[in-house]
Formats: structure tokens, sequence, C-alpha cells
């Protein structure tokens, strides 16, 4: 779960990391609460809101009104602007670049940082990789001072106590609550110490059965400040285990598996043909996630014609083939599909669907083609 | 030979007596695996498919010798199953469970490497040397022995692909699912270099995806310390940046996560590039294996 900004200050600040005096508000009469001159901060779920117009200053009441105004009926790359974060203006001497993560390529937790903050670390990374300081934190040790000495020399900063207190809080954050990612940038050196500007915090979705009551909050929150249109597919697969990405063409795709499901993108695409999903129904599933999946596809209009590929490993073809059966007998109108099945029972599978008149193809590729070919035809 | 797993290698597994756990332990003794052993606490004393069951894993490595454990604990406990695996010594086991907290997966990786343990995983279906031994869910009867050795994230790429190749006649020596991440046990690098070195392995199939940064490290690695020919297949040409493509760890974030990116890397470091399952057999043939 990706934080919205204010979440993620309210967080930092529970582990005594300093942002600033802030209040947030969706209409421009919660203004009257804040001191000029302020920033108001767009609350949208989306990096470069800088970039995108969604930061402003204001320096009297007046124009913050406006400026409010203005933002709140705006959209930030399709995120409709529901809140603002209004906070005092901080006196900046400069700007750092501050994260913690887990560095894959060798599985241990590190901080990253950069003295040039402010800036995206993808940018950085790009042109002056030399700027990025890592320090790795094997957890048998944990944080230890002389790497926090360390850090503090290389990014110039003066005094070490005010960092070291942040850094304890940003690991312990990052440890106790499941983050995948705690990263503030920028990280303000003013003349009463750090603070963060600006915040991005991603929560582990695996380990929400850990932090229940948290996840549950913050969830909330975000859906009520989220505006976006939602489509009738995507409505149809929240919450339901499905992984449904929507893409722009006509041929709806459903698999088994991911790399499976990616290949037969693949391959439509190759093919000369234009997938209009992503759809990959979990490891587990069943009669039911399968019948689920083609009311998630069918309820695109786009779609044309229905491409299912199955190859079952955990997954059984006769409760895959089940599932089709079942959405065809409520279904009110026969449907262009082509299916590809084959593994663990596909025999019984296949003499479901032939029974209902149902032709199953068992190599993929001969699917795809076929596909594809119908989809120009209707 | 074959990698990791041989005709004698001793399993022991974990979660046995769970639907899935039992069910998926029939095929795997039918199919040839010498399974020695199975663990599921408050279950000691039964047996399953004529396996004896133990309450702890130290019970099952007294009278036993475990070379590899297969584990099916759910998520959220995998952590402790795969930290009571690692105690008893047993140097290699497959995590299977999708869904593992990175941190706890983090934490199983740091304590298996201090133990000098392998760990293959999360999210796989393990690994099978057709016509040796399966520990893993794999649908068998798509593979066939066989000179080329398959590493893949997607479970269910390397089914597609290992039918493919089986189909066009050619065999694998090992099949290894190392998983769909984010974090992983055993990497691309690692299995590469066991590929390299068993003789028994001609050619090696890398079946990726996008997101993350690892067929880059193996584009690295294969440039420097891979003799044998590398095919290379990387899905997901078509994912819209910061989409779930079904896996945890294919998510693009970045140029380097992009299929185009990696495809790159690859085709530099020498591999050969398939553009679909169809293409691996083609390339095999052509270059002679």
């Amino acid at each position: 779960m990706r934080l919205l900004e204010f979440q993620a200050k309210k967080i930092l600040s529970e582990y005594g990391i300093a942002v600033p005096k802030s209040i947030l508000i969706t209409s421009p009469e919660g203004l009257k609460q804040v001191s000029f001159p302020a920033v108001l901060k767009a609350q949208v779920p989306v990096g470069g809101r800088g970039k995108a117009g969604a930061v402003r200053t204001a320096k009297v009441a007046d124009e913050g009104s406006s400026v409010a105004k203005e933002l709140l009926s705006s959209a930030v790359k399709g995120y409709p602007v529901q809140a603002l974060l209004a906070e005092e203006r901080i006196d900046i001497q400069r700007e750092i670049y501050l994260a913690y993560l887990i560095d894959k390529q060798i599985n241990l937790p590190m901080v990253m940082a950069s003295a040039s903050g402010g800036v995206e670390i993808e940018e950085v990374a790009k042109k002056n990789p030399e700027w990025i300081i890592k320090r790795h934190i094997d957890p048998m040790i944990g944080v230890q001072d002389f790497m926090i000495r360390s850090l503090v020399k290389a990014l110039g900063i003066d005094g070490v106590e005010g960092f070291r207190k942040l850094i304890h809080g940003m690991i312990a954050l990052f440890h106790e609550k499941d983050a995948t990612l705690v990263e503030i940038n920028p990280l303000a050196v003013t003349p009463s110490g750090l603070v963060a500007l600006d915040a991005k915090i991603l929560l582990d979705d695996k380990a929400a059965y850990r932090h229940k009551d948290l996840m549950d909050a913050l969830g909330e929150e975000q859906r009520r400040l989220d505006k976006r249109p939602r489509t009738r597919p995507e409505q149809l697969a929240e919450g339901t285990g499905i992984f449904y990405v929507p893409l722009d063409g006509e041929i709806g795709v459903i698999a088994d598996g991911a790399g499976t499901g990616m290949l037969t993108l693949d391959l439509v695409h190759q093919f000369g043909g234009r997938p209009a999903n992503f759809c990959e129904m979990g490891g587990q599933s069943n009669a039911r996630t399968v019948e689920k999946s083609i009311e998630v596809i069918l309820a695109d209009p786009r779609v044309k014609i229905l491409l299912i590929g199955l190859i079952g490993g955990i997954t059984r073809m006769d409760e895959m083939a089940e599932g089709i059966v079942q959405y065809l007998k409520k279904a009110d109108r026969r449907f262009p599909m082509v299916i590809r099945l084959c593994g663990t029972k596909a025999d019984v599978g296949k003499a479901k669907l032939a029974e209902v008149g149902i032709e199953v193809f068992e190599d993929l590729t001969t699917a795809v083609r076929l596909a594809v070919e119908r989809s120009k035809e209707l | 030979m074959a990698i990791l797993i041989n005709k004698g290698t001793q399993v022991l597994i974990q979660g046995i007596t769970g639907r899935i756990g039992s069910f998926q332990t029939q095929i795997m003794k039918d199919y040839g695996t010498k399974i020695v052993a199975g663990v599921t606490p408050g279950k000691g004393g039964t047996e399953v498919h004529g396996i004896p069951v133990y309450d702890l894993v130290e019970e099952a490595v007294k009278k036993h010798r475990v070379d590899a454990v297969f584990c099916f604990v759910p998520a959220h406990l995998a952590k402790e199953a795969a930290f009571e695996v690692i105690s008893s010594n047993i140097p290699f086991m497959v995590i299977t469970a999708e869904g593992i907290p990175d941190l706890d997966m983090l934490a199983i990786v740091r304590f298996a490497f201090a133990k000098g343990a392998k760990v293959l995983g999360p999210d796989t279906p393990g690994l099978i040397s057709p016509g040796k031994c399966k520990l893993g869910v794999h649908p068998h009867t798509m593979f066939t022995e066989g000179p080329v050795g398959v590493l893949s994230r997607s479970g269910s790429l390397s089914y597609e692909v290992c039918r493919v190749l089986t189909a066009s006649g050619f065999g694998q020596s090992t099949v290894v699912g190392i998983g769909g991440g984010p974090i992983w046990g055993l990497s691309q690098q690692a299995i590469l270099q066991m590929f390299q070195d068993d003789p028994e392995t001609k050619a090696v199939v890398l079946l990726g995806e996008v997101g993350g940064t690892m067929e880059h490290e193996a584009a690295a690695f294969i440039e420097k310390q891979m003799t044998k020919p590398v095919i290379a297949l990387i899905v997901g040409r078509l994912a819209p940046p910061g989409s779930q493509m079904g896996h945890a760890g294919a998510i693009v974030e970045g140029e380097e996560g992009k299929a185009e990116s990696k495809i790159s890397a690859l085709e530099k470091a020498g591999a050969f590039i398939a553009k679909n399952s169809v293409e691996i057999p083609e390339i095999l043939k052509r270059i002679g294996v």
C-alpha cells in the first residue's frame, strides 16, 4: 500500500521525525485555520507532483483560497484531487535525499542517501550515480553508530545527534510496520534541525494481517479520497484476488499463471492482435474464480472475443472447465471464445466442455493465432 | 547428474497432512521421489501414504537422512517453518507459499545464508529433474529427461516452455522455479552457475519477466561466467508501468524493470533471445544442441 503524503508524515512524526506543521483540508473553507505563507499540496498517490503543478505556495489568504479552489477541482495523473495538505513554509538551507529499503540484489536492508535531494532519485541514478550513497545494514548487528557517522560525513551534515535520531526512527518504522520503502525526499536542513518535507512510505500488503487496524484505517481513508473513475471490470475484480490490468485492445485474455499470462499477451501482439487486458486468476484458482474472471473480462464493452489459456499445475482442469460451463449456464448470450486447456485432469475438462459444444486447443500458439484471426473478422 | 536434486535425494515434506500437501505428496511419491518423512505439529506418530509423520523436524532427522525439504506451510507460518528446517542443518529447502511478508523472507534468507543452507522460492512450484526426482507440484507429463537446463521466475511459463521443448524432442536436465519474488532465496545467477557446472546440462533456458533488476545481474553473470549457450525469453513486453502482472515481483518500476531493457542486456551478454516459447526449440536446433 502506497501511503498518501499526510498519512506517511503522521507515521513519521509518531517515530519522532520532524515534519512541517500542517492541516488537511478538503475545501477552501478549511484554510481559515491556516497561517500564511503556506504550501498547498495535492494528496494524490503519484510521484512528480511538483512538476505537475500540484504543489503550490501561497503568500496570503486570498491567494491561498484561489489556489485551493483550483487544485481541488483539478486532477493529477488521473486522480481527481480531493484533499490538500496545507503546510507552514519552512526555511530551507539545503535538501537531502534519504531512504531505507531492502537491496534485493544482495538481500540486505540499506540506507540510500544523496546530498542532492529534492529531485527524483531515478534521475540522479542515471546522470550522477556517484552521488548516491548506499550503506547496507546487516540485521544481525543492526544500525551501528559508525554507520551513522559515516553517513553524516558523506552527506556533509553538521552534528550527528539529529541525524542519529532520524535514522533510528526510520529503521524502527520500517521494521515495526512492515514497510517496503521509507523515503524522505527532500529532507530539509533548516536552522532548527532536519525536517521531512515530503515522504513516501510503502507498506507490505503481504503483512497486512499483522497490522490489521492500521491498514484498515489507512485503506478506508484512501478509498474516501480516491474518486478515480473506475471501469466496470475494475469494480468487479476488486477484492477477488484476481489480477486485472486493462490494456487497449479487443481480445480479452484470462490465464491461470502470471508467466503464461504475460506470454499470451506477447503472442497476441506478435500475431498482430491487440489484447484488451491482462488477467491472472491467482495461485489457488477454482471453478468459481474462472466464472468470476469471465464476468470481469466480459464487462469490458471493448472485448470482442475471449481467449482463455489454462495450463494446470496446482490448478485442476476439471474445475476450470466446470467454471466455464457454469458461466455459460448463467449467460444470456453466447460469446466468441477460444480456449486452450492442458495439464492436470485435462481429459475430464475437455470432455466437460465438449458436452456444451466448446472446442478446446492443447497448443497455446494455435489458440492465440485463432483468437487473433477471429478478432479481426468480428 | 542434475542440479540440486537427484535420484538418491531423500525428502521431507513439511505440512504433509494438509489437503494440498497430502495430494501433492502422493503424486511426488508416485513419480519416484524418495520421500522419507513428513512433519505436521500435533500429527506425530501417524502416517500419510505410508510415510511416517513427526511433530518436529528434529525428530525426523534423527530417524532419517534428509537432503531436502518441500514446505507446504502457508505464508503466515512460513518463517518459523523455514527456521525449523534450517536449524536442523538440512542443506536445501523449497518454499512454495505465495504472499510471505518481505521481512519474513529476508529473515529466512539471512538465516539460511548464515547456516550455509539453500532456499528456493518463495512462490514457486519447486524443481524437477525429469525421470529422477520431482520436488514440486509440476504437471510432470509435460517434462522429459534430456540436456536442457531451465530456470524460471514463473511456474506456469516453465510448464509451457517444457511442454514445447518435450514436443520438439528436447528433454530437460533440471527445471528450477526460482519463484515470483520480490525477495528470492536462490537467484538466477546461482542457478546459472549450477547449470554451468553440471556435466549433463548442455544448454540453459532462462525464463524471465518484467520487474526488478535480476535479469540484468544474470546478464552480467552470463557474460563473465557462462560458456554454455543461454537462451532467454523475457515475457511482459506489454506490461504498463506500475501494474502488478500477477507476481509480487512483476511490477515495472523504472527503466531497468522493463522487458526491453532486460532483453537488450541479455543480448549484449551473448544470450540468444527468443520472442516466444516456440522459438526456443528452433534456436536450440540452430545452435546444434
